[in-house]
Formats: structure tokens, C-alpha cells, sequence
């Protein structure tokens, strides 16, 4: 009986899941075009899935092993049942592949389901807990009908009158576990991030983030530039089918696993934000409906069941509710954590910035101080609204060389809108006594540099960005240099890899952009600085966010600090898992209230490394944690200390014309007579 | 950014100036070797130069002539080349800091001394005498006015070959150049006076000249009253007139605006704003000045505060801003700022210790920074911590003796402990703060109390230590700040007595900590002269009584500075205080329900009496030595401070060898009654290496 039943089941298992892909695949057509090469995407998987995925996954080593254990059976599995068992290729050879690869399944299914028990909060619950039964069900019930191919019972066992029971019994745990197997990948079950998981790997908006096997930095973290010429194209994202499709289908393959939950700062400080449940929000609108029946933990401060939407209906509402609300975008600070830990390759801060596009370009509704820092940035080209002509009122007398005096430079230094903050003054200050010890060719662009841009992007005002960015890169054009050097992770980032999309022929926009904590390593390594020994107590490291996760620089200023006798006390939480300041995103701009505030977190990462002082390298991070309340730890920039520590070599005499004044005899308080 | 108005550079001539704050010219009385800007001087700027400062103007009233006498305040001399190689040493110090400095350069006339040094005659314009210095002159001749036009231009020339980036003219403060401005002085009937254009002719000449010598590249200011303050002096018009006469030729790159002649006592009083002063309280002379001028304007009095002074840039009343005893009291004040540490700031309370200390010939030196022109000597700002051993550190007292000492061993990283008997620190300075206009005397201890906080000095307030207290803490160091008591008993037969009902003499401490009601006919007996004995009477009367202060001294007040004296003499002789001077109290009796104190002259032994309700004596402090006593013995030093060390500004050696038990040192008035100032010069000098 078995022996029909079983191809009868598979096939049809089959054929739902094709219909349901069928479905599913409409689903994301939904969205707007965006053109991927289809042959090569799907050639590329394995190596996508094999290398790139599995780096994000073997973080979690219990997963990892668990995840190889289980998908790799079932792929196996799946592929010879339907051989041996859909097309009846009795081979015992074949059947023992196949026990095997059920046995590891099943192997898997166990530890997935000693996860669950009890799940971690980040877990979604729901159908979720019963994958592991299901995978056991589809392992067992594969395994027990393969017993008689690989020889091990006898032919026909399942004939006989007590076979007969057992094998009605079987028939309906295969066809539990082909359910959720088969027809539940297509169908919106757990099994669907197999499906779509697989396709996103093949079609991703972004193919340079993976590896092609020629080693080297693969890495595509700049937000990509919208077309604005187009009068009467929509700007950013309102409505679900506002993605392109290739978007909707990654927020299908999302998992719920929960790690970039688990990640989040905006979550983790009690702010309306949760990347896995803004994600799954995205697969609701996408298919239609509320999110009643997501399982896991909710927007903090919001109760599931209240929101609904549909790929045609505005994601936020102007008035009222729909899919989310203005206050879960506007609390990202676009760290990338989420996108960082994310096994499925998901790129959150994509979605959240082409939503913000939308919310301030067409509904012109940047909240809290957002919309006055726009207006800013239009009038005075800085987020400040300083006179555009003070933007070297700090360095006075430092005599800063001017490009617009110089034309060449081995190195145009950018200052970054921090010229107009007291504390980060300090840290330029020290910067420039740096180049100056090193001898460094320098000059900067004084009153033509203007805002880099970057915050103004982030909060979804592409066009004040393209406008700002422009600009700089018409100024750059004009002057020869080498690199650009920046105190600023943020400036750094748009130089390097936003503004490349903006350049033209007459006016290419690929510069060699450096951190100073990338430029100071480089002049510490050709021993162009001496240092004092470090007299100072114990030193914690704080990686940006734009440094590191956007930018993979997280040894350079490492090696600065080591380079000045520091031993770095590491946070928990350091390199590509850094926790943000909070500063990122325009987030202290838009300021969502929380439980607590980021920075006030962060500075408790700090705390518990009993550092006396987190070393910094970005102005963002530095405003952030000094405004944490004392007792603290104290807070400085990288340059800060290379500066503190320089021992500058003064010419023993700079004019030997000049009289030498007499010595007078000198008592200890001089009292006139 | 908050105070950008403060932070925005400006252009003054050819020179840029990285902010809007400038120390203005003030005598330093530092310049040795006849005049010469020497170590101390330069280090003294250079100090406000690392501090921020933008613009440093020196050596206020720095001669050009040798007969404008150098040596009576040790002024800067550019009478001589000898000078030019100390400017470039002193140029170099602000320049390596990106600031600027300039010189303040003048022909004083009158207003000097002639008993002295090279027994000058003085000059003036008409030889009509000068009051506050009481000196007389003789009426100059046009040799000598060509003489000393030529003399500017030379000082001018010097300054620049010095590497310095300007000159400021002083047209102010009844110098040569505004004696030949006022026609009170001016009684000229040659074409150098009387006619307006006559009488600014003086000075247009040296301006002429001097701009001549230096060219454009170098920067020429001019400083001038707002208003002489005087019935028949130059008034606000006459001042915009004068200035914009000036500004019109076109050769002047900047205007300071000073409110206030000075040639009396009590002019002189508004110069140099003290505690009793509101803020700015003259901002809108110079104001008035910058309508009628197109060139920058400073204005410096009374402004001390970083917020005040954004407040007044930001309004436009000025365009820089003066901060000069601001800067005498924190040269770091600008840095501070900057590094949003406003509440670390030691802020100048206007006690103008520093401009009295001017007035009598000594070194300029701030009340309540010990490290002021002391930075030559190593007394630093800015304390570091220590690399030897964490002390366990005991200060007994929480006067300024104290607080001092309390903070540079925190600073220094020590485990301290401060006892204090009151309820709260501040010692003498709290009583002090309790009189009438002296209560900004009380800054000082606010901004002790803040660091004290804020280096989490352990503070047992309200607690009286004694033997066994303080060897509980098992100490390394004691230091002893106790103070003393007022010296009541030095003569019997005031009547004093420790229970309050049965003396018949009052402290002024009681008056003034309110421990002893008011009476309503007052006698204050005071030999001391210094600020407690008029502090009391203006207290008293200000609470209604009927007041007479008796001194066997030359006046009531006499140890009052220069600046001080007057506004305390406003104040009690508008509330009717009887000041009589030349008698000593002799004796104190009970007659009913009155007191009748027996006062005797002091050059006839004649006695007279008063009848009276209260006695107050002021008769200085008597230390109290009894806790050093009972200490001393036990303290591996025996109590002694090697002063030898001390005063080379060296570490103690007892702290330095190996012993038993605790270092003792005893700091201020509980070894002997001087002043704030040593008080806090001593803990420094002391704590700074421990
Ligand atoms: C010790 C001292 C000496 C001074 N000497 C001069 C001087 O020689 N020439 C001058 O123009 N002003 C002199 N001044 C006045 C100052 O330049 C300034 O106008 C005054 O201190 C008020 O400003 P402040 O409140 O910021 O201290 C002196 C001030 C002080 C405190
Ligand atoms: S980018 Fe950072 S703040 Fe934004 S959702 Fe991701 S983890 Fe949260
Ligand atoms: S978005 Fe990625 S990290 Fe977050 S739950 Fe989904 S799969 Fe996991
Ligand atoms: S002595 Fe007094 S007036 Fe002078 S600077 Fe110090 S605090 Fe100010």
C-alpha cells in the first residue's frame, strides 16, 4: 500500500508546493522591477549559502551544527525519498543514503527542539514550536519507510496485517511532516525561509555584499542614491508593493530567528522598534492582513493585533493606525546591527530609509527637531543653522592651510560639521597637532566644505543629500589630492561610498578615504610619531558603528591605541557586534522616548570593563557618551590621545640673529621697590 | 553651539583674533631688570595664552619717556632697545599658543610719583597737580611735546621689532595724552589747548607718528573714558566727539572703552568695578562709543561670566569683550569654557586684592589663585595627579586654608578628609560674605564647595575633630586649618567675657554671623583697619543703628584698598556712620542699662567717653594652637614645615624619607593671622607635591 500511497503523497506534497510557489512568487512581483541577472543569481547560491551565510550563521556555533545537521538531511533526504520513494528506484545503496540523512535530520530536529525548550525570548513562538515535532516527523517517518529498501526489514513488512496499521500510521506522520515540509514552504509555513531564503541568496539587491571567490572586502553598505529627475515617480516606499520585488522577497526569508532583535539598541532601550517584527510587518502587508498572528516579541509598547495592512494600502497612516507607525522608523539609528547578524541577508535599513524617503519627502513629516535640521541644512548647508561662513571661526589660530590657497595636498582633511561643536573642536585641534608632529602635506576646504550629507539621507531627505553631495564633489573636483582624511565615520562613509553613485565623467567621485584612526596607524607604522609612555588607567574601545560594521574597520584604531602602550579592555559587546551609541540615523534629530536612553546602555557596557576611559573615534559617539551622567567613565577621541601622548621634537633654535635676552637675577616674588 | 558670539573670530587691523575675549592692559608690577618683560611675565601670559585667551594686552601703562617713572609699579619700559629681545620671548610664548598680544604704551604726565628713582619732574599739560598721587608737575614745553611724540614712535617701533602685534595708546585714565584732552587740566592758550582741535592735537600728532613709524601692518588701538565721571570733566558727548574725531582720521584700529575718569579716590573706585558693582555696570558708554566709531570695540568692567559675556557680544553692545580680572582670578577660563567644565571655573569675585595690591607698588596677585604670575615658580593651574604613594590625607578646618589644601590633595589623587566644625565651609569668608555689597566675597567658597564635590573630597561638616577622630582615620598627613578666634582678651579692661550676657565688648565676628542682636547705638572700636571693621559698621547701620567706628589708626579703614576704601565710604557716610580716627579704646564699664566706653587720644592721652547700648572691638584673631599641641608631639615632624622647602616651592622632605606616623602641618591663621591670600598661597605651595 505504502508503495502507491507514498508516491501519490509526494507528488502531490509536490505539486501544492509548486502551486504555492506560484503564489508566493506573485506575491513578490508585486513590487517594483529591479533587474538581477536570474542565471548567474541561481548559479551563485551554493557558494552564497555555503560561504557567505554560513559566516553569519557559525556565529552561533549550536546553530550552525544544528542547522547543517538538519537542513543538510533534509535536503537529502527530500531529494532521494522522491528517487526512491516517489519514482521507485528500490536501490539498497540509495536507502541507506537515505536512513542516513533522515537520521541526521532527525539528529538536527532534536537540537532544535532543546532550543526551544524553553525558547529564548528572541524566538518566535506560534507555529514555530512545532517545527521541531514536524522535522521529527518528516525524519522518523522517512527513516521507518526506507527501513525496508536499505534491507533492514524484510519486503513487505508493511503488508502484513500489524504492517498495515503501522503503515496507516506512517502514512499520516509523512504526510504531517511532507505538509510542513513541502506544501508549508510554499504556503507561508516556517519552512518558507527555505524557499525564499534560497531565491533571496540568487536575486539579492545588493550581489557585491558576497563572496565571488577572488577574496578581498565584500561589503555594500551605502544606501542607494533615488532618482529624483522623474516628476512623476513616487518617492521612496508608502505602500508594500512600493519595494522592489526582489526586497519583498527577502523579507520573506526572514526566519524570526530574532538576532537582529536581539541586536537592536532601539529595541534592547525600550523604543518602539523591532527589526524581526518591522520585517515581518513587511510580509504581512505584502500578503494582506493584521499582525494578530505573529508569535514573537512586539514593537515595545505595542500590542500585537492592532495593526493591519495591504501590498496596496500606505504602510504608515496619516491619521490613525495601518501597518506601522512613524515612531518604529524614526527610532533606527541605522546601525546595522540587525543587517549585521542577519543569517538571511536581510537589509533592514534599506526598508527603513526608503519608508523615511517617503514619510519627508512627499509627507514632509520628519518629527521632533528633523524638519528644522533639514530646513537648516537647505539654508546654511550645516544641521546647525551656523553662519556658513563660521565654519573655521574655532581654528583661527591654527592658520589651517586652505586648498583654495594650496590647489594640492597629499592629504585634503575634512572636517565635518563638528567644527561647529566645542568638544569635537578638541578633538580636530588634536588631529592637526598630529599632521603637524607627522609633518603631514594637509589642507582642508574651510568655508566651501559643507555637510557631507549624511543626515540628511538617513532621514529620508534624498534630495537635500544629492544637493549637499553634489556640491562637495564639484568643490573636490576642483583640487588635487591624494586622500581624504575625516575624524568623522560619517562623513567618511557617504565620501567613500555614497558619493561614487553621484559622480559623472567630468567629475568622478571615487576618492581614497581614510578614518584618522586608518591614517594614524598608516604614520605610526612608517614611524613618523614618537609617543610617551601611556602613564593613563585602563582603556576600553567603543567601535562607531560607521567605522565598523559599515565600513570593516575595526583593527586600525586597535592598533593606535596599542601603538601608544594601551591594553584594550574589550566590551562584550565590541567590533562587528558594538553596540550603538544612539547617535546614528538622525536619532538623536527625530528623538523617539524609550525606557532608557541608548547611550546610557552603552556607557554600562563600559562600566562593566572597569575602563577608566573609552577611547572613541567618531563625534557622534563622543556627544553621546559624555552625555551620559557622571560618575562615568571619561570619554576621548583617538586623536586625543596620539596627541596627548606625541613627543614633538622643537628646533633647537628657529633664528640664530635674534639677541639673546639677558638673565636677570631673579628673587621669588618680585615686589617693586 | 553655545557661545558662538563669544568664539567668533575678528579682524582688528591686520591682526585676526580667534575670539572675542581680551585680557586688557593692566600693571603687572612683574616687569624686572628696569622694566623688562622677564621669565615671570612671560610665563604669566603664556598662561593665559594656553588658556584661550584671544587677545592679550600688557603691560598696562608701560612707559615710553624716562621721566614717566618706570619703577613705582614695575611697569613694562620701551624707553630702551634693551626691550626688544624680552618682547620676542614674550611674542613667541602667546604666539606658540595662537594668541595675540599687544602693549599698552603711554607718557603718564601727573600721574605718577616724583619722589624716586630717577627724581623725575613731572609734566603735565597746564602743572596743575594731580590728587591721587599728590604729586605736582611742571607746564610742558613744545620741545618737550615733540620730545615725547618722538618717544612713542620709538616705543611703537620696539613693540613691533619685538614681535609683538600692536600698541594701544592710553588715552585714558588721565594719562598725558587725555590731560591734554580735558580742559580741566588743559588750561593751554598755545595751539595745544583750548579749542577742541587744539586740544586733541597731542595725541592726533603721536597717533600720526606712530602710525608712520609702524605702517599698516601693525596695530595701533587707542584706550579712552566713556565719560569722566567728573562736574567739570569730559562727559559721554564730548567722549563721542573725541572718539569719533579719531576714528576719522582712519588710523585708529580699534576703540577701549572704559567707564569712568580716575584722577580721585573715588573715581578710581569705578576703573576697577569691585563686589560692590553690578555687572557691566558702565556697558553702555562703550556702547555709545561704538555708535559714532567703524572700527572694533572693547569693553572691559565687571564682566566675569561666560554667559554674560555671550549675553553682551550677542546683544552687539560691543564687539570684544574684556575679561580681565576674569583672567587674573582663572587664565584657563576660555579653555574651561570650552570644555564645558563653566562650573570648574574660578570666577573673579571682585575682592580687587589684585588691583590694591597695584596701587601700593606690589605684584599684582589674585586673592584667591595662589598659582597667578606664580607659574615661573612651578605653582601650576592645573593640578596632576601624583605618582607616588595615595595618602591618607586629614584637614581639620574648612577655611580657605583648608579648601585649599583639601583640594590639591584630591587633585593630586589623595584619600581625603575634611573636618569642619561649622555647619558649612568657607571659614572667615563666610562671615565677610554677611556685610552689606560683600556678599560675592562668597564665591570663593562656592567654588571650592563645587570641586570639593566634585573630587569627592569626604566632607564632615558639623564635626569638631579632635585627637581621637583623627587618628582613627590613620592618617599619612594632618593639616590643621583651624583658624582662631577673635582677640578679645588682649586688654582686661574691655570687659570681655566668653558668656555673651556678662561681656561687655562684641566681636564683629558676632555682629556680622548674627550671633548677637544689632544694638541701636553703636560704638565699633577697630585697630585692625582691614575689612571687618567697616564691614560691621556698614552691616549695623544698614540694621538701623545709630554707628560710630573709632580707630587709634589714621582713618577707619585705612587697610582697605584703594579700590575698596571708597565704596565702603559711599556707603557709610550715607547712612550717617560718625568715622573718628586717633583714639584707642581705653576701657569699657556697665552704667544701668548703657555701656560707657572710655576712648583715650592717641597723641594727647586726653579721655573722652561714650554712652553707648553695644561695644564692638575689632582687634584681629588669636590662633588657636590647642589641637597642634595636642598633635604635635605624636607627628613625625614634630609639626614643623621645613620652610626652606616651602618656600622654593620644593616637596617636603619628611614626606619624602621613610617614619613612623603621621606628617603634621599647620596652614593660615591658626599659626598666625595673615590674610585669604596666604592662607591659600601656603596650602598650595604646600599640598602642590604631596
Ligand atoms: C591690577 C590691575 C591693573 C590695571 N592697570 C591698568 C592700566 O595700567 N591701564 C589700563 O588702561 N587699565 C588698567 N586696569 C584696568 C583693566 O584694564 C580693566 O579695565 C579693569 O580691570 C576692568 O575690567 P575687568 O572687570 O575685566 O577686570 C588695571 C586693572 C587691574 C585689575
Ligand atoms: S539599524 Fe540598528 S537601530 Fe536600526 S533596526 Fe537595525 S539594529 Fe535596530
Ligand atoms: S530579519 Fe534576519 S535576523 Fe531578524 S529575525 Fe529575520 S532572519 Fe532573523
Ligand atoms: S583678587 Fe579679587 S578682584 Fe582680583 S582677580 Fe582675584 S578675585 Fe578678582
Amino acid at each position: 500500500m505504502l508503495d502507491t500511497l507514498l508516491p501519490i503523497l509526494l507528488f502531490s506534497a509536490l505539486l501544492l508546493a509548486a502551486i504555492g510557489a506560484v503564489r508566493r512568487v506573485r506575491l513578490w512581483r508585486q513590487g517594483r522591477p529591479s533587474s538581477v541577472p536570474v542565471i548567474k543569481g541561481l548559479m551563485q547560491v551554493p557558494r552564497r549559502y555555503l560561504v557567505d551565510l554560513h559566516h553569519v550563521v557559525e556565529r552561533d556555533k549550536y546553530i550552525s551544527h544544528t542547522h547543517v545537521a538538519t537542513a543538510g538531511g533534509f535536503v537529502l533526504a527530500a531529494l532521494l525519498a522522491i528517487v526512491v520513494h516517489g519514482f521507485g528506484l528500490q536501490s539498497a545503496i540509495l536507502g541507506w543514503v537515505l536512513l542516513a540523512a533522515t537520521t541526521s535530520m532527525f539528529i538536527g530536529s532534536l537540537l532544535v527542539a532543546k532550543r526551544r525548550s524553553p525558547p529564548p525570548s528572541r524566538l518566535s513562538k506560534g507555529p514555530w514550536m512545532r517545527l521541531p515535532k514536524s522535522l521529527m516527523a518528516f525524519s522518523l517517518g522517512m527513516f521507518a519507510v526506507t527501513l525496508p529498501t536499505a534491507g533492514i526489514l524484510p519486503e513487505g513488512v508493511f503488508q502484513s496485517g500489524l504492517g498495515w496499521i503501522a503503515a496507516l500510521v506512517l502514512a499520516a506522520v509523512i504526510v504531517w511532516g511532507l505538509g510542513e515540509m513541502f506544501f508549508g514552504m510554499t504556503w507561508g509555513g516556517p519552512m518558507k525561509h527555505a524557499f525564499a531564503g534560497a531565491l533571496h541568496l540568487a536575486f539579492h539587491r545588493r550581489p557585491e555584499r558576497f563572496s565571488d571567490g577572488t577574496g578581498g572586502e565584500h561589503r555594500s553598505t551605502g544606501l542607494k542614491a533615488l532618482k529624483l529627475d522623474d516628476d512623476n515617480a513616487k518617492l521612496g516606499v508608502e505602500k508594500p508593493a512600493d519595494f522592489t520585488w526582489n526586497q519583498l522577497l527577502g523579507f520573506d526569508a526572514c526566519v524570526q530567528c530574532g538576532r537582529c532583535e536581539a541586536m537592536c539598541p532601539a529595541f534592547a532601550a525600550g523604543q518602539p522598534l523591532n527589526p524581526k517584527k518591522l520585517i515581518q510587518d513587511m510580509v504581512v502587508g505584502m500578503a494582506g492582513g493584521s499582525d494578530a498572528k505573529y508569535y514573537g516579541s512586539p514593537y515595545p509598547g505595542k500590542p500585537v493585533g492592532e495593526h493591519e495592512g495591504h501590498p496596496h494600502g500606505p504602510i504608515v497612516a496619516r491619521q490613525g493606525t495601518s501597518l506601522v507607525d512613524p515612531e518604529t522608523l524614526w527610532s533606527c539609528t541605522t546601525c546595522r546591527a540587525c543587517v549585521e547578524e542577519c543569517p538571511m541577508m536581510i537589509e533592514h535599513v534599506d526598508a527603513i530609509v526608503d519608508m523615511r524617503r517617503f514619510l519627508t519627502l512627499e509627507h514632509g513629516n520628519t518629527p521632533n527637531k528633523g524638519a528644522e535640521v533639514l530646513d537648516n541644512l537647505i539654508a546654511t548647508d550645516n544641521p546647525g543653522g551656523f553662519d556658513p561662513d563660521s565654519r573655521l571661526h574655532w581654528a583661527a589660530d591654527l592658520n589651517l592651510p586652505l586648498m583654495a590657497d594650496k590647489q594640492e595636498a597629499d592629504v585634503l582633511l575634512w572636517l565635518g560639521d563638528g567644527v561647529f561643536d566645542m568638544r569635537n573642536q578638541r578633538t580636530l585641534r588634536a588631529f592637526i597637532s598630529v599632521l603637524r608632529a607627522a609633518n603631514v602635506d594637509f589642507a582642508v576646504l574651510g568655508n566651501e566644505e559643507r555637510d557631507s550629507g549624511d543626515v540628511a539621507r538617513r532621514l529620508g531627505d534624498e534630495a537635500t543629500f544629492q544637493t549637499l553631495a553634489r556640491r562637495n564633489i564639484q568643490t573636490l573636483s576642483r583640487y588635487r589630492f591624494a586622500r581624504i582624511v575625516t575624524c568623522d565615520p560619517h562623513s567618511f562613509h557617504v565620501l567613500k561610498n555614497e558619493y561614487g553613485e553621484l559622480g559623472t565623467a567630468q567629475t568622478p567621485a571615487d576618492y581614497h578615504v581614510q578614518h584618522h584612526s586608518t591614517y594614524i596607524s598608516e604614520l605610526v607604522s612608517a614611524n613618523k610619531l614618537t609617543f610617551k609612555a601611556w602613564k593613563g588607567g585602563s582603556v576600553t574601545y567603543h567601535d562607531p558603528c560607521y567605522l565598523g560594521r559599515y565600513n570593516g574597520e575595526y583593527e586600525a584604531p586597535r592598533d593606535v591605541l596599542k601603538a601608544l602602550g594601551i591594553e584594550i579592555k574589550e566590551m562584550a559587546r565590541s567590533g562587528y557586534r558594538s553596540r550603538c551609541c544612539g547617535g546614528g540615523g538622525g536619532a538623536p534629530i527625530t528623538d523617539i522616548p524609550g525606557k532608557q536612553r541608548i547611550p546610557d546602555m552603552r556607557m554600562e557596557d563600559v562600566r562593566e570593563t572597569g575602563a577608566d576611559l573609552v577611547a572613541v573615534g567618531c563625534p557622534q559617539c563622543t556627544a553621546m557618551l559624555e552625555g551620559v551622567v557622571e560618575p562615568r567613565a571619561g570619554i576621548k577621541d583617538i586623536a586625543e590621545l596620539v596627541a596627548d601622548a606625541l613627543i614633538i621634537e622643537t628646533p633647537a633654535d628657529q633664528s640664530p640673529q635674534r639677541q639673546q635676552a639677558p638673565a636677570a637675577p631673579r628673587p621669588a616674588l618680585e615686589v617693586a621697590s | 553651539m553655545a557661545f558662538e558670539a563669544l568664539f567668533k573670530p575678528i579682524q582688528i587691523g591686520s591682526q585676526t583674533i580667534r575670539n572675542r575675549v581680551v585680557s586688557t592692559a593692566h600693571a603687572e608690577v612683574y616687569a624686572t631688570d628696569g622694566g623688562m618683560t622677564t621669565d615671570r611675565y612671560v610665563k604669566y601670559y603664556e598662561e593665559k595664552a594656553k588658556g584661550g585667551c584671544g587677545l592679550c594686552i600688557c603691560g598696562g601703562s608701560s612707559i615710553v619717556s624716562i621721566d614717566s617713572p618706570q619703577g613705582w609699579w614695575s611697569s613694562v619700559n620701551l624707553s630702551t632697545d634693551r626691550i626688544i629681545p624680552h618682547f620676542q620671548n614674550l611674542a613667541d610664548a602667546v604666539h606658540k599658543h595662537g594668541g595675540k598680544i599687544m602693549i599698552q604704551i603711554t607718557h603718564m604726565g601727573r600721574r605718577s610719583r616724583w619722589d624716586g628713582y630717577d627724581w623725575s619732574t613731572l609734566l603735565s599739560p597746564s602743572g596743575i597737580r594731580e590728587p591721587v598721587h599728590r604729586s605736582t608737575c611742571k607746564t610742558i614745553e613744545v620741545e618737550e611735546i615733540h620730545r615725547i611724540i618722538h618717544d612713542f614712535t620709538q616705543a611703537a617701533r620696539r613693540a613691533k621689532e619685538g614681535g609683538l602685534d600692536g600698541v594701544e595708546l592710553s588715552a585714558v585714565h588721565q594719562h598725558l595724552i587725555d590731560q591734554f584732552w580735558s580742559p580741566r587740566v588743559n588750561k593751554r592758550t598755545d595751539e595745544w589747548g583750548g579749542t577742541f582741535e587744539n586740544r586733541m592735537r597731542f595725541g592726533l600728532e603721536v597717533l600720526k607718528a606712530v602710525r608712520a613709524e609702524v605702517g599698516d601692518d601693525f596695530v595701533v588701538g587707542m584706550r579712552i573714558t566713556g565719560d569722566e565721571f567728573h562736574p567739570d570733566g569730559l562727559t559721554h558727548e564730548d567722549m563721542k566727539q573725541i572718539a569719533a574725531y579719531y576714528d576719522a582720521t582712519g588710523m585708529v584700529d580699534y576703540f577701549g572703552v572704559v567707564g569712568s575718569g580716575c584722577d580721585t579716590h573715588n573715581t578710581l573706585a569705578n576703573v576697577i568695578p569691585n563686589m560692590s558693582f553690578p555687572p557691566e555696570p558702565f556697558l553702555h558708554l562703550a556702547s555709545g562709543i561704538k555708535e559714532v566709531v567703524n572700527v572694533p570695540v572693547i569693553h572691559a568692567q565687571n564682566i566675569k561670566d561666560p554667559n554674560q559675556a555671550q549675553r553682551i557680544l550677542e546683544g552687539g553692545y560691543v564687539d570684544l569683550v574684556g575679561m580681565t580680572r576674569a583672567h587674573i582670578a582663572d587664565p584657563h577660563i576660555i579653555a574651561k569654557i570650552k570644555n564645558n567644565q563653566i562650573d570648574q571655573i574660578k570666577q573673579c569675585v571682585g575682592a580687587n586684592y589684585c588691583i590694591d595690591r597695584q596701587y601700593q607698588g606690589l605684584d599684582v596677585l589674585c586673592i584667591q589663585n595662589a598659582a597667578t604670575s606664580r607659574e615661573y615658580m612651578g605653582l601650576p593651574h592645573i593640578i596632576e595627579k601624583t605618582e607616588g604613594p595615595k595618602r591618607k590625607v586629614v584637614v581639620v578646618g574648612g577655611g580657605p586654608a583648608g579648601m585649599e589644601a583639601a583640594r590639591v590633595c584630591a587633585e593630586r589623587g589623595h584619600d581625603v578628609t575634611l573636618f569642619e566644625a561649622g555647619e558649612q565651609i568657607g571659614g572667615q569668608i563666610t562671615i565677610a560674605s554677611k556685610a552689606p555689597q560683600r556678599d560675592q566675597i562668597a564665591g570663593i567658597t562656592r567654588w571650592y564647595q563645587l570641586e570639593l564635590n566634585r573630587l569627592e573630597v569626604d566632607q564632615r561638616l558639623g564635626t569638631r575633630a579632635d585627637e581621637a577622630t583623627i587618628q582613627d582615620l590613620r592618617p599619612d598627613v594632618v593639616i590643621l586649618a583651624t583658624g582662631g578666634r577673635p582677640f578679645l582678651t588682649q586688654v582686661p579692661e574691655w570687659g570681655y567675657d566668653a558668656d555673651t550676657d556678662k561681656s561687655l565688648v562684641v566681636s564683629t565676628w558676632d555682629i556680622l554671623e548674627g550671633r548677637v542682636e544689632p544694638g541701636k547705638n553703636v560704638l565699633i572700636f577697630d585697630t585692625i583697619c582691614e575689612f571687618s571693621g567697616v564691614s560691621a559698621a556698614d552691616y549695623l547701620a544698614d540694621k538701623g543703628a545709630k554707628v560710630e567706628i573709632v580707630t587709634d589708626d589714621i582713618k577707619p579703614g585705612a587697610a582697605v584698598g584703594g579700590t575698596t576704601f571708597p565704596t565702603y565710604y559711599r556707603s557709610l557716610y550715607e547712612k550717617e556712620v560718625i568715622m573718628t580716627s586717633d583714639l584707642a579704646l581705653h576701657k569699657v564699664y556697665r552704667e544701668g542699662d548703657s555701656l560707657v566706653a572710655v576712648l583715650e587720644n592717641e597723641y594727647t592721652g586726653a579721655l573722652e567717653e561714650r554712652v553707648v547700648d553695644q561695644v564692638v572691638v575689632e582687634n584681629g584673631v588669636r590662633p588657636d594652637e590647642t589641637l597642634y599641641y595636642a598633635l604635635k608631639e605624636r607627628s613625625r615632624n614634630k609639626g614643623q614645615t621645613d620652610i626652606e622647602a616651602l618656600y622654593a616651592i620644593k616637596p617636603q622632605p619628611c614626606l619624602q624619607e621613610p617614619g613612623e606616623g603621621f606628617a603634621l602641618f599647620r596652614l593660615g591663621d591658626c599659626t598666625a593671622p595673615r590674610n585669604t591670600h596666604a592662607a591659600i598661597y601656603d596650602a598650595l605651595r604646600l599640598c602642590k607635591d604631596f
